[in-house]
């Protein structure tokens, strides 16, 4: 992977929240790539740091939360050095995000046609407002919602419309990088099915790349190339998102547990497996693997030795079940 | 299953004003369903939001009481039931709600929260609350039973509330429960440690349960028949894997496809997106709007639910 040019690069990067009893590491020392036009899935529970990195990203963190350690780079640049108006220009032109709840999103006093205009017009003030209401037009033609619609406010419209203009208003300029936070969550399957079919037509077309944030791991492993799997805060294995449905591949017993507790719809109705015991407290989180409370598989170096991603099939993981004997023995 | 049914409705509609004065109207979120549950049998009833389920669900424990049609439970009419006759019907029948963060008083600890229905329905002495707050704690896997017993709701996880919401409901050891998206606001690695729960209580107390939910998964996981919503009326209803194999009404085949991790690819089998027209006096199948194969006929009468084969009833004029 290391010679394609990575258009979201994030190193090493820590994020804390301040309280009462001291900080508290919400995301903890991740990386994570993101290719030119792929889709990539990013999988956690809750209080897995997702939402805070997708923040962390947008440099969108808020309160007592804050960056402190790594970087984050987008197209090569890093976004924690630029200033306000630098920042500014960057973010939607290169890099926008989609909430997930679309109501909270848009503006309820202004027309969504509007709103469109607005962005566009304030990313290319060179825009007549003329070309900028053709340009909206064919953004609600992309997300398939009837021209006659674009003058209405958010509230006449239905939730999945809803999201759909905020998708359209996510793309308007171009970026390279759209991060979606639970896009569909709120929304029925069907709707959330025809967004996901466009989201998917739309990347393909324009060309950008996708961090999709989600929970719902069937989903994420249809609509993705690639998945990231969060735990407590790290990364615990980047894969294929096709080497899922492979009994054959290796994976982290995190994700491999996950997997078995979710219900299927198609083959055989087998029996669901949980995983035993809730994820971890960020502030008092286990020694070692975060997840060795919790692991089947667990043996004595997951207690006090946190294991590191390395490649295993093709795929990244962070276990000490694959980690070669003698390294244990070496340290 | 083929004894007497548990439960058996028949022709419910309910119906709410919307507007007042001359302009109120009236919406009908369940427009005369029928359907029954053997005793020890679980009913999936899957439907999107707005299609009527959880106003079932609600009209069945008789939170609302329905506008027509009759309720029977073990034979015995409790559409209209009140007052000391209504507590006893809920001695037979509870419900479990979506939200585990709002069903429980956050200043109440676990055991105040057993104490009270346990009080309230017990049929044995007063000094074996206790004995039986710890039992019912101990069905439901909240161990160890004496830490568990004073904790407060803010203290638990979202698991481990659904777990009081549970454990109360059966308190009162119903033959049937209601239990309205138990699983929907819990983490992922949390949901099938609770679905297996509710199997586990299925099995050894024989109870029944109407499974309410978004989900054809966790239906056709759960679920010993599946019975599909749309617009207040049962489109399609069939033992479980045989409605995920075998669907036969096109709304269900809509589903089938839009589901995660279903094989579908392609555009879905719909024409538009509209959300069903719930108001009185609507004609027509409430699904004609959206469906493929839509004739002229759907638009003017609404189709029974028929029994096409042994236990597949399907609503469609096809």
């Amino acid at each position: 992977m290391s010679n394609h040019e990575a258009i979201l690069e994030i190193n090493d990067l820590s994020v804390a929240y301040g309280t009462a009893k001291g900080d508290v590491l919400a995301v903890q020392d991740l990386n994570l790539r993101v290719l030119p036009n792929e889709i990539m899935g990013l999988i956690g529970e809750s209080g897995s740091g997702k939402s805070t990195l997708a923040y962390a990203v947008m440099r969108l963190l808020k309160g007592s939360a804050r960056v402190v350690k790594g970087s984050i780079r987008i197209l090569g640049r890093d976004i924690y050095a630029m200033d306000k108006e630098e920042l500014r220009q960057f973010r939607w032109a290169n890099l926008s995000m989609v909430f997930q709840s679309a109501m909270n999103a848009l503006n309820p006093v202004l027309t969504v046609e509007t709103q469109i205009i607005d962005t566009l017009l304030s990313h290319r003030p060179q825009l007549s407002k003329s070309e900028a209401r053709d340009k909206a037009y064919e953004l609600v033609d992309l997300v398939r919602i009837d021209r006659s619609r674009i003058t209405s406010y958010p509230h006449e419209l239905s939730g999945g419309m809803r999201q759909r203009i905020v998708i359209a208003i996510a793309i308007a300029l171009e970026p390279s990088l759209v991060i979606m936070d639970e896009p569909t969550t709120a929304l029925d399957v069907v709707v959330q099915r025809s967004i996901l079919d466009q989201i998917k037509e739309i990347q393909q077309r324009a060309q950008f790349s996708v961090l999709f944030i989600s929970h719902d791991f069937s989903l994420v492993s249809q609509l993705a190339s690639r998945i990231a799997i969060m735990y407590a805060g790290r990364v615990v294995e980047v894969t294929k998102a096709r080497s899922l449905m492979d009994p054959e591949v290796a994976h982290h017993p995190y994700t491999e547990g996950l997997w078995r507790a979710i219900p299927k719809i198609t083959g055989k109705s087998v029996a669901l497996e949980g995983i035993p015991g809730t994820p971890p407290n960020l502030l008092r989180l286990p020694s070692g693997c975060a997840f060795h409370p919790r692991c089947r598989y667990a043996f004595e170096p997951c207690r006090t030795m946190r294991p590191l991603l390395q490649v295993v099939e093709g795929s990244e993981i962070s276990c000490h079940r694959f980690v070669p004997e003698e390294i244990h023995h070496g340290q | 299953m083929a004894n007497e049914p548990l439960i058996e409705v028949k022709d419910l509609v309910v119906r709410f004003p919307v507007g007042s004065g001359l302009k109120r109207q009236y919406i009908v979120p369940v427009n005369h369903v029928s359907f029954t549950i053997a005793p020890g049998e679980v009913v999936a009833l899957v439907g999107e939001s707005g299609s009527g389920k959880t106003t079932i669900g609600r009209a069945l424990v008789r939170i609302l009481t329905p506008s027509s049609g009759s309720i029977h439970l073990g034979g015995a009419d409790v559409t209209k039931i009140r007052g000391k006759a209504l507590v006893a019907y809920r001695r037979q029948i509870q419900m479990v709600f979506q939200d585990p963060y709002g069903s429980l008083n956050p200043v109440k600890t676990v055991e105040r929260h057993m104490r009270l229905p346990i009080r309230k329905h017990r049929q044995g002495r007063e000094g074996a609350i206790g004995e039986q707050i710890d039992e019912s704690l101990r069905t439901v896997g909240l161990t160890p039973v004496s830490e568990m017993r004073l904790k407060f709701p803010h203290e638990l996880s979202g698991g481990q509330r659904q777990r009081v919401a549970i454990a109360r409901a059966l308190a009162v050891k119903p033959r049937v429960l209601v239990a309205d998206e138990p699983i929907s606001m819990l983490d992922v690695s949390i949901r099938a440690e609770i679905l297996h729960l509710l199997k586990q209580l299925q099995q050894e107390y024989s109870l029944a349960y109407l499974y309410i939910t978004h989900d054809l998964a966790s239906a056709r996981y759960f679920g010993d028949r599946i019975m599909v919503m749309y617009g207040g009326q049962i489109m399609e209803a069939a033992p479980a894997d045989e409605l995920v194999e075998r669907p036969r009404h096109p709304y269900t085949r809509l589903l089938l496809a839009a589901t995660p991790g279903a094989v579908h690819t392609g555009p879905l089998p719909e024409t538009s997106n509209r959300s069903p027209n719930l108001a009185e006096g609507r004609v027509g199948c409430p699904f004609a709007d959206r469906c493929p194969h839509v004739m002229a006929i759907c638009r003017t009468e609404n189709p029974p639910l028929l029994e096409q084969s042994a236990q597949h009833q399907v609503a469609c004029h096809l």
